[in-house]
């Protein structure tokens, strides 16, 4: 792998709020390789999109770093001034939301909020900013960019719209992009092609890509490593193929086979219970009151990273040589083994 | 399949429903287009399409939450379209029930679950507290949830639990037919698994009948026996789950099938996408679409010329 | 599972013991844990959430005590509302208690007294002389404060403990039968606002279409006619009584509560519960009052505690104008409008109604500022 674009290093954010202090992110440590696209996967309040907020710097007015580092270019961003990130956000780092039409103005014209980005940070004269945007929107895959150009918001469908911001993001060649669900809010035959570009974008510009998602079935398509974050933390990663087919983590267990693909036939495997209260996280294993192998140890010590292969680590003790050897799901291990045989066959 | 009967509950033909909207231009939008399909009993019809393809509305046209412009109804041979009279009211109301997008916005914050719950039954003529009260505790163990519940205010269940209670809210009319409206699409993934596994649950002990509405394909195909794909408020095909997946016929199913996301990164990375562009159809006088049967319960929205070659390049691969 | 070599292992991890790694859930099931605690209902909650709110809780205070003397106020003196005493008036304020501390003890600085003529006061009146001799046209004058009470001549014992008016007449047996009387105009005029105001809003809310095109038409033209204009027209014909005052705040107030209650009505009807009970069945009367309305009431809570002072300031601008309730009947207003004119001589006959009417105004709208904040549902757990 090339080099490291951006380490965080036990990250931990806070969230003050009416009834107390929400632990929103506690202790997450990965890092990004230059040219690879990471995806951090979880459910709604595991701390995925707070941690990219962290990155960029723009957490909400509630919410306070209490400890750990997020280094880029040798920088530490979360002691950055809001004045320096100025010059990172969008020029170094840029971010798609994931709804793509409370992310543009909707009384500005398309064309202007591409060139504002451009004017901005590299300083470009108006017919400049123009020649450039075009080539940019051309570039998204956005037809007839020049009529396109002059356009409001409301005149582009969903898809469009998100490669409009796509197109904001691009505008000063970053080297990072963070996507935060960017294909959440649209139709699958969009997302796919949204994927598509961001795949292709992604090797034209050699960028470094952070996708946060909870849609399993995207993951496969676009990362080349993935994290998997459960109540603020991480409980597993690996490359793509190391989660897929040789999943460590009960949770990743529990996600990858409640969720029906066109060829299950078995009892979908449900996870009982809800994510916990992140205002008080449990001890131990935060996963084991709705873990079906939870061990006496899970709830009074929390599991490290066992190393399962060079590139997969997983914080589960069901990893320890003294833990009994259990076997995956029903629906998993059948949707494994069918992967397998289909490559096989291939 | 076989033992299932095979007479249709519901029958829908050519479901229209338009939304007027106001100011100069005065639009108007079909949402429903000229659908027909019909459900037989104790099957799960899936139907899926993309937002604003008009599955909501089918859904909402059936129970008569809008009215539909025009179009027919019957469900068990007794006609549900028309002027909306008490009676009608009545009948459709007691046989269907519905389970909503939303657990947040489907139940009334301001009730508890055992009114929420049981307000079908004080319509329905349970004028008894007691007894009411116990069926809903009934009905609330029967969806995982426990009797202590019954007191409790919508706002302290977690999503997924939430979600058990209208169904339960449904189950309490004891009705032969559940329209389930994107029932799981605003859950946690992780909580998705407890709502269809109920639901399928239930439509093996009750016997119900289910109108399955979603966007996610992979749901719709593991729940549904049948399958109706909408596009722009049209039906434009409707097969047995398998045979659609497997032999789709319309060139809109392919692409849209072709976009599902696997959670499978080999089969991700050699997947080939298929872009659908309506104007291939050409549609126009002479070329009018219409409905037509591939096969047993294979039925295709399209012209006289595409079903011919269709059915031609059928032949040719069976040759 | 994984066989992989664990050497990188830190040793305090493999001292865990054996027993450690025992499976505990396996047999779980899908029931869901118990709730700690009782239920909370949309009330008790609101009401948990308004009682936290510190500066509510003063202004909730402030505002019952105004109506606790408002109903044990004339009580406390022997003075009936209108009992005239000519030769009892327009004293100043005089306390029991407060006097020895030299405020609100009945005195009054008298100007321009010849100081020739400080023998002939009565006796033990006189209690400062003043520095400031002047002399006018060969007279010498002086101000003297004066124990008012004793310099007109009243019996020792008398107290009026805000004075009295121009006609003798108790100021705070005035004052808090006034503020009574203006509290009922407060309380009838918000309460027939919001019930004429929530029925035709929730109706027009309801159905839409051509009934809301019509209703809202109707609104629209009672709002057209400035407020003024038809509330002294509608007193100067129906003669100024507590419920022609009512009324005439009537006329156009509920029209404000329509329009909140029907855009209120338009947010909640397409509500997916609202659609879930209509799929079962019930009837349009029920999906108003049970489901709709007690989501929307919380504005409307917020409206009538606004409504309140809003109908009290406007009887006292009534008042001002000559249009308030008929005398000797009473109300803050008035007292305040018959203050006025003696504003520069007798400023303690305006400044004790002024007082009343600031607490009212300033503890009703804090408190409802209180009431919004807990009702609020974007607080409450999603």
């Amino acid at each position: 792998m090339g080099e490291t674009m951006i380490q965080v290093k036990d990250l931990r954010v806070n969230f003050r709020a009416w009834a107390g202090t929400v632990q929103a992110v506690r202790g997450v440590n990965f890092e990004l390789k230059k040219g690879e696209t990471l995806a951090i996967v979880g459910e709604s309040g595991s701390g995925k999109s707070v941690t990219t907020k962290a990155i960029l710097g723009i957490l909400p007015s509630n919410a306070r770093i209490t400890s750990g580092e997020i280094l880029y270019n040798g920088k530490d961003l979360t002691k950055l001034k809001e004045k320096e990130f100025y010059d990172i956000r969008g020029k170094h780092i840029s971010l798609v939301f994931q709804d793509p039409l409370s992310a543009l103005n909707p009384i500005q014209k398309v064309g202007k909020q591409i060139c504002e980005a451009l004017k901005k940070n590299e300083h470009m004269s108006n017919g400049e900013a123009k020649k450039r945007a075009i080539a940019l929107m051309e570039d998204v895959g956005i037809p007839e960019p020049e009529t396109k150009f002059s356009q409001y918001p409301f005149q582009f469908s969903g898809g469009m719209r998100q490669r409009i911001v796509i197109a904001i993001a691009l505008a000063c060649n970053p080297e990072i992009l963070i996507c935060d669900e960017p294909t959440t809010a649209l139709d699958v035959t969009i997302q796919s092609r949204i994927l598509d570009k961001i795949k292709e974008l992604k090797a034209e510009h050699d960028l470094s890509v952070i996708f946060i998602t909870h849609d399993l079935g995207v993951v496969a398509g676009i990362a080349d490593r993935v994290c998997v974050m459960y109540a603020g933390k991480i409980v597993e990663y690996g490359t793509v193929d190391d989660i897929f087919y040789e999943p460590a983590h009960p949770y990743t267990w529990a996600l990858l086979s409640s969720m029906p693909d066109l060829d299950t036939k078995e009892k979908l495997f449900s996870i009982p219970g809800a994510p916990p209260n992140m205002m008080y996280p449990p001890k131990g294993d935060a996963f084991a009151p709705r873990n079906r192998y939870a061990m006496e140890i899970d709830f009074e010590q929390e599991p490290p990273f066992f190393k399962v292969s060079d590139t997969h680590y997983a914080a589960t003790w069901l990893l320890h040589p003294k833990a009994p050897k259990v076997e995956l799901p029903e629906v998993l291990k059948h949707r494994i083994q069918r992967m397998k045989e289909e490559r096989e066959g291939a | 399949m076989s033992e299932k009967e095979n007479r249709p509950i519901l029958e829908v033909s050519n479901l229209c429903m338009d939304f007027y909207g106001t100011g100069a231009r005065k639009s108007c939008v079909h949402a429903v287009d000229h659908v027909s399909f019909a459900v037989r009993k104790g099957e799960t019809f899936g139907l899926v399409g993309e937002s604003g393809c008009g599955k909501t509305t089918t859904g909402r046209c059936i129970i008569r939450l809008y009215q539909p412009t025009s179009g027919e109804m019957y469900y068990d041979g007794k006609p549900i379209h028309g002027k909306l009279t008490r009676e009608k009211r009545k009948y459709i109301t007691d046989h269907i029930a519905m389970v909503f997008q939303d657990p947040i916005a489907s139940l009334n914050p301001r009730m508890t679950v055992q009114d929420i719950i049981g307000e079908g039954l004080k319509l329905r003529g349970v004028k008894d507290k007691e007894e009411r009260h116990r069926i809903v505790k009934g009905l609330l163990v029967r969806v995982g949830l426990t009797p202590e519940h019954a007191t409790r205010y919508p706002h302290e269940f977690s999503g997924g639990q939430r979600q058990r209670i209208g169904i339960a809210r449904a189950l309490a009319v004891n009705p032969g037919m559940i329209i389930a409206d994107e029932p799981v699409s605003a859950l946690d993934v992780s909580v998705q698994a407890q709502v269809i596994n109920l639901l399928n649950e239930l439509k093996e002990d009750l016997g119900l009948t289910i109108l399955f509405i979603a966007h996610n394909l992979s749901v719709v195909k593991y729940f549904s026996d049948r399958i109706g794909v909408m596009y722009y408020g049209k039906l434009l095909e409707v097969a047995d789950a398998d045979q659609l997946f497997q032999r789709p016929a319309h060139p809109y199913t392919r692409a849209l099938l072709s976009a599902v996301p696997q959670p499978d990164p080999y089969l991700e990375r050699k997947r080939k996408k298929i872009i659908y562009d309506p104007s291939v159809h050409q549609y126009g006088p002479g070329n009018e679409p219409s409905y037509h049967t591939i096969e047993e319960g294979h039925i295709l929205y399209c012209s006289d010329r595409e079903f011919e070659e269709l059915m031609k390049s059928q032949e040719g691969k069976k040759v | 599972m994984h066989k992989e070599e664990y050497t990188g292992l830190a040793p305090e991890l493999m001292e865990i013991p054996e027993e450690k790694f025992r499976l505990v859930n396996l047999d779980m099931d899908e029931s869901d844990e118990k709730f700690k605690g009782k239920p909370i209902g949309f009330l008790k909650d609101a009401f948990l959430r308004f009682s936290k709110n510190k500066v509510s809780m003063v202004a909730l205070a402030g505002v019952l005590l105004v109506i606790f003397m408002a109903f044990a106020g004339p009580a406390m003196t022997p003075y009936g509302y209108n009992d005239q005493n000519p030769e009892e008036a327009n004293l100043p304020p005089k306390m029991p208690g407060l006097e020895k501390l030299g405020i609100l003890d009945g005195s009054r600085w008298l100007t321009s007294c010849r100081k020739d003529s400080l023998d002939e006061f009565p006796e033990g009146s006189i209690l400062e002389i003043g520095t400031d001799v002047e002399e006018i046209r060969g007279v010498e004058v002086v101000s003297v404060k004066v124990d008012y009470y004793k310099y007109t001549g009243v019996e020792d014992d008398t107290y009026h403990y805000f004075g009295t008016d121009y006609l003798g007449r108790d100021l705070w047996t005035r004052l808090w039968r006034g503020t009574r009387i203006s509290l009922l105009i407060g309380f009838l005029s918000a309460i027939t606002n919001c019930i004429i105001g929530i029925i035709f809003g929730s109706i027009a809310g309801y159905y839409g279409g051509k009934v809301d095109m019509v209703m809202m038409r109707i609104c629209e033209v009672i709002n057209a006619i400035p407020q003024i204009v038809l509330v002294t027209l509608f007193i100067l014909y129906f003669g100024s009584g507590l419920v022609s005052i009512v009324c005439a705040l009537l006329v156009q107030n509920w029209v404000a509560t329509a329009t909140l209650i029907r855009s209120q009505f338009y947010r909640y009807k397409g509500r997916e519960y609202v659609l879930a009970a209509r799929s079962l069945g019930v009837t349009d009367r029920k999906l108003i009052f049970v489901h709709i309305l007690p989501n929307a009431v919380g504005p409307v809570i917020t409206r009538v505690m606004t409504a309140i002072p809003s109908a009290i300031f406007t009887e006292s601008f009534l008042a001002f104008l000559g249009l308030g309730i008929k005398p000797p009947e009473t109300s803050i207003g008035m007292l305040l409008a018959d203050g006025q004119k003696v504003i520069l001589t007798y400023p303690t006959q305006v400044l004790f109604p002024a007082i009343i009417i600031s607490i009212l105004m300033v503890c009703f709208n804090l408190m409802s500022n209180g009431l919004r904040d807990a009702f609020d549902p974007t607080l409450r757990g999603a």
